[in-house]
C-alpha cells in the first residue's frame, strides 16, 4: 500500500513537472489544437470525393472520414505509447537532468511509468480532440461498446509501450539511430491500416508485403477499435485481435524490461548515462 | 628519512586502514574497498567487426580504499582527470565499478542502489541538472516528491532550505534566470532535501562570492557537527577550503590514492621544516643575533622602526620556538606578532605529481 502511494506520488511529480514545462510553451499547445482541426477538416473534404461510394468488401470504410479520424486518433495514442519513454530519456540526456533524476531513490519501473505519464495525458486529450472535432463540425458518430474499444486502446498502447522500452534501451546505449522508431514510426501508417484497409496491401502488393502488417501490433489494435466503434461488434467477434494483442504483451513485457535493465547497467558501466 | 621513503611508508599505513584520523572511533559512513574502474571501449565488438580503430580502455581508478567516518568531512583533491568525479559517481550509484566495492551506511552501491540513494545527496557545480524553465520552488518540489516526501513535509523542507540558502527572493524565478552562484546554492539545497546522512560535494563554493563562500563553509562545518551528524565527501580544487574544512584529505592522482592523512600531517610529510617570523618590541638586531644564533637555524634579524623582525627555520613541532620566546622574554623584549610559513597542500599535491611524472619517465 505504502509503495503504491509512493509510486503514485512520484508519477504525479513527473506529471506536474511536465505539465508546468508544457504550459511554459503556451503557443505550442494552441498550434497543436489548430493542426488537429486542420487535419480533420482536410480529411472531411477528401471524404467528400467518396460520397455515395459504398464498398461492402470493407465495412469499416463505408464512412471514410470516421475511419480516418479513428485511425489518426488511435495512431497518435499508439505513437505516444511507443515513443514517449525514449523521447523522455533523450530529453533528460540532452538537458543533463537524467543523472539528477536517477540519483533519487526511484526504481526503473517507476521511472518508466512516470516519465511517460504526462505524454499519455496529453495524447488522450489530443486523440479526444480528433473525435470531438469530427462530431462537432462534421457529424461523425460512433456506435458500439466504448469500454471494449478502450480496452483495445489500452492493450495496444501497452504492447507499443514495450516496444517503446526497447527503443529507450537503444537511446540509452546507442544514443541515436533507433531501428524500432524507423520501423514502427514510418511503418505503422503504411502497414497498419491508418489511411486504407490492410486488405489492399495483399491485392496490390502481394502476400509478402501484406504479411508485414500482420506482425505490427497497431494493425490488431486499429482493427479491433474500428470493428467495435464503426461496425458495432461485440467481445465474441473481436476475440482474435484481442488474443493476439495479449500474446504480444505476454512476450514483450518481460523481454523489454529485461533489456532496459541491461541497457541502464551498461550505461552505468560505461559511465555514459548523460552522454547523448 | 627521504621524502619519498616517508611517502612510501605513509602509503603502507593507508593500506592498513589504521591511518591517524580525527574522527577515529566513530562509525563508518562510507567504506570504499579496493575500488577500480576501467571504462570499457564502447561497442568494442561492433567496432572490431567493422574494423574501426579502437582506443584503449581508460583506467579511471585503481585500488582505491578509504573510509569516511560519521560526521567527518573528508577531502579529495587532485588534478583534472585524476578520478575524483568517477569516484563520486560510483559512490552516488551513477557509475558501476569494475572491481571493489563501496558501501554507504552498510548498503552496497551496486546491490542496494536504492537504499544507497536514499542516504546520499550529491551537489555538483553542473548547472544542467535542473529544469531551466521551472522556478526554484517547482524544481525543488519535483525532486522532493521523487525522494518520497509528502507535499506538506516537502513544502516545509523547501521553505527551510530556501531560507537557509538565501534564495527567498528568487523562489518564484525560473532556474534559467539565476546567477551561477545561486544555481550552485540550489544544487546544495536539492542535495539536502531528504536530510541525507551522507553528502557528496563537488566544488561546493566554486561560483560563490567570498561572503557566500564563507557562509557555505560554515554551513558545511555545522552539518558535520549536527545531530545526527552528516558525513561529507568533498572534492575541490580550492585547497585552502579543503584545509579549512577537512579532517582528512586524500590526494588522488591518475586514479590512485597517493596520500591520505590530516592536512597538517600531509604538509609535515612533504616538508618537515617551517619558517617562523616573530616581530618584537624592546630589542635590537645585534642583541638578538648574539642571543639566538646558536639556538636557531637560518636566522635573519632586521630592525624596522621601533620593532625587530626575527625569521628562522625549525623542524615542525620541535621546541625551538619555545626556547626563542623564553630567551627574548628574558631580555625584556615583548612579542608583538607571530607568523608561520608552512608548506601548502598545493605544494604537497605538486610533489606527488612530480613523483608520478618522475616514475613514468624512469619507466
Amino acid at each position: 500500500m505504502t509503495s503504491m502511494l509512493l509510486l503514485l506520488r512520484r508519477v504525479r511529480a513527473f506529471v506536474v513537472r511536465d505539465f508546468l514545462l508544457a504550459v511554459s510553451y503556451r503557443m505550442e499547445f494552441f498550434l497543436r489544437m489548430l493542426s488537429i482541426l486542420i487535419a480533420v477538416t482536410t480529411l472531411f473534404f477528401i471524404s467528400r470525393i467518396f460520397e455515395g461510394f459504398v464498398n461492402t468488401e470493407y465495412p469499416q470504410w463505408r464512412n471514410p472520414l470516421a475511419a480516418w479520424i479513428t485511425g489518426l486518433a488511435v495512431l497518435n495514442y499508439f505513437m505516444t505509447g511507443f515513443s514517449s519513454l525514449a523521447t523522455a530519456i533523450r530529453q533528460e540526456q540532452t538537458q543533463g537532468t537524467l543523472e539528477s533524476v536517477l540519483l533519487t531513490p526511484i526504481n526503473m519501473p517507476t521511472m518508466i511509468i512516470a516519465s511517460s505519464a504526462w505524454d499519455f495525458v496529453q495524447a488522450t486529450f489530443y486523440s479526444f480532440l480528433y473525435f470531438f472535432f469530427g462530431w462537432l463540425f462534421f457529424d461523425v458518430h460512433y456506435q458500439g461498446n466504448y469500454l471494449l474499444a478502450f480496452m483495445f486502446l489500452l492493450l495496444t498502447t501497452l504492447v507499443l509501450a514495450c516496444l517503446g522500452i526497447l527503443s529507450a534501451s537503444f537511446a540509452m546505449v546507442f544514443k541515436r539511430g533507433d531501428p524500432f522508431g524507423i520501423f514502427l514510426g514510418t511503418g505503422s501508417a503504411l502497414f497498419s491500416g491508418v489511411f486504407f484497409p490492410t486488405q489492399l496491401l495483399r491485392e496490390y502488393a502481394g502476400q509478402g508485403f501484406a504479411s508485414v502488417s500482420r506482425i505490427l501490433p497497431p494493425t490488431y489494435g486499429l482493427d479491433g477499435i474500428r470493428r467495435v466503434l464503426i461496425e458495432g461488434q461485440g467481445l465474441s467477434q473481436v476475440r482474435e485481435p484481442l488474443l493476439t494483442l495479449l500474446l504480444f504483451l505476454a512476450v514483450l513485457l518481460p523481454f523489454s524490461l529485461w533489456v532496459f535493465g541491461r541497457a541502464v547497467r551498461r550505461a552505468k558501466r560505461e559511465g555514459s548515462l548523460i552522454q547523448y | 628519512m627521504s621524502s619519498a621513503a616517508i611517502k612510501e611508508e605513509q602509503g603502507a599505513a593507508n593500506q592498513r586502514e589504521d591511518a591517524p584520523c580525527a574522527a577515529t572511533g566513530r562509525a563508518v559512513a562510507v567504506a570504499i574497498k579496493q575500488l577500480s574502474k576501467t571504462y570499457p571501449v564502447s561497442l568494442e565488438r561492433l567496432k572490431k567487426l567493422f574494423r574501426r580503430p579502437i582506443k584503449p580502455p581508460v583506467e579511471a581508478l585503481r585500488d582505491v580504499s578509504f573510509e569516511v567516518k560519521e560526521g567527518e568531512i573528508f577531502g579529495l583533491i587532485g588534478r583534472n582527470g585524476a578520478g575524483k568525479t568517477t569516484l563520486t559517481k560510483i559512490v552516488a550509484t551513477l557509475v558501476q565499478p569494475t572491481r571493489g566495492s563501496v558501501s554507504v551506511k552498510g548498503y552496497d552501491s551496486v546491490r542496494d542502489e536504492e537504499e544507497v540513494r536514499n542516504r546520499i545527496g550529491l551537489a555538483t557545480a553542473e548547472e544542467r541538472s535542473f529544469y531551466w524553465r521551472l522556478t526554484v520552488e517547482q524544481n525543488l518540489m519535483f525532486f522532493a516528491r521523487l525522494y518520497g516526501l509528502r507535499d506538506t513535509g516537502a513544502r516545509r523542507r523547501i521553505d527551510e532550505l530556501i531560507e537557509r540558502f538565501e534564495l527567498g527572493e528568487l523562489a518564484r524565478r525560473r532556474f534559467g534566470e539565476l546567477s551561477t552562484g545561486n544555481k550552485q546554492r540550489m544544487a546544495f539545497a536539492r542535495a539536502m532535501l531528504a536530510n541525507p546522512p551522507v553528502l557528496l560535494l563537488d566544488e561546493p563554493t566554486r561560483s560563490l562570492d567570498p561572503l557566500a563562500a564563507a557562509r557555505m563553509r560554515a554551513l558545511i562545518q555545522s552539518l558535520a557537527t549536527a545531530t545526527p551528524p552528516v558525513s561529507i565527501l568533498l572534492t575541490s580544487h580550492n585547497l585552502v577550503e579543503v584545509e579549512e574544512l577537512c579532517a582528512r584529505v586524500a590526494i588522488i592522482s591518475r586514479g590512485h590514492i597517493r596520500a591520505l592523512d590530516t592536512p597538517a600531517r600531509l604538509r609535515a610529510l612533504h616538508k618537515q621544516t617551517e619558517r617562523i617570523q616573530i616581530k618584537v618590541r624592546g630589542a635590537n638586531a645585534d642583541g638578538v643575533k648574539r642571543l639566538l644564533t646558536d639556538v636557531l637555524d637560518d636566522l635573519e634579524v632586521k630592525d624596522s622602526d621601533e620593532t625587530t623582525l626575527i625569521t628562522f627555520a625549525r623542524e615542525t613541532d620541535d621546541d625551538r620556538l619555545d626556547a626563542a620566546a623564553r630567551a627574548l622574554h628574558e631580555t625584556g623584549a615583548s612579542i608583538i606578532s607571530f607568523d608561520t610559513e608552512r608548506a601548502t597542500l598545493l605544494e604537497v599535491m605538486e610533489s606527488y605529481e612530480q613523483d608520478e611524472q618522475g616514475g613514468e619517465e624512469k619507466r
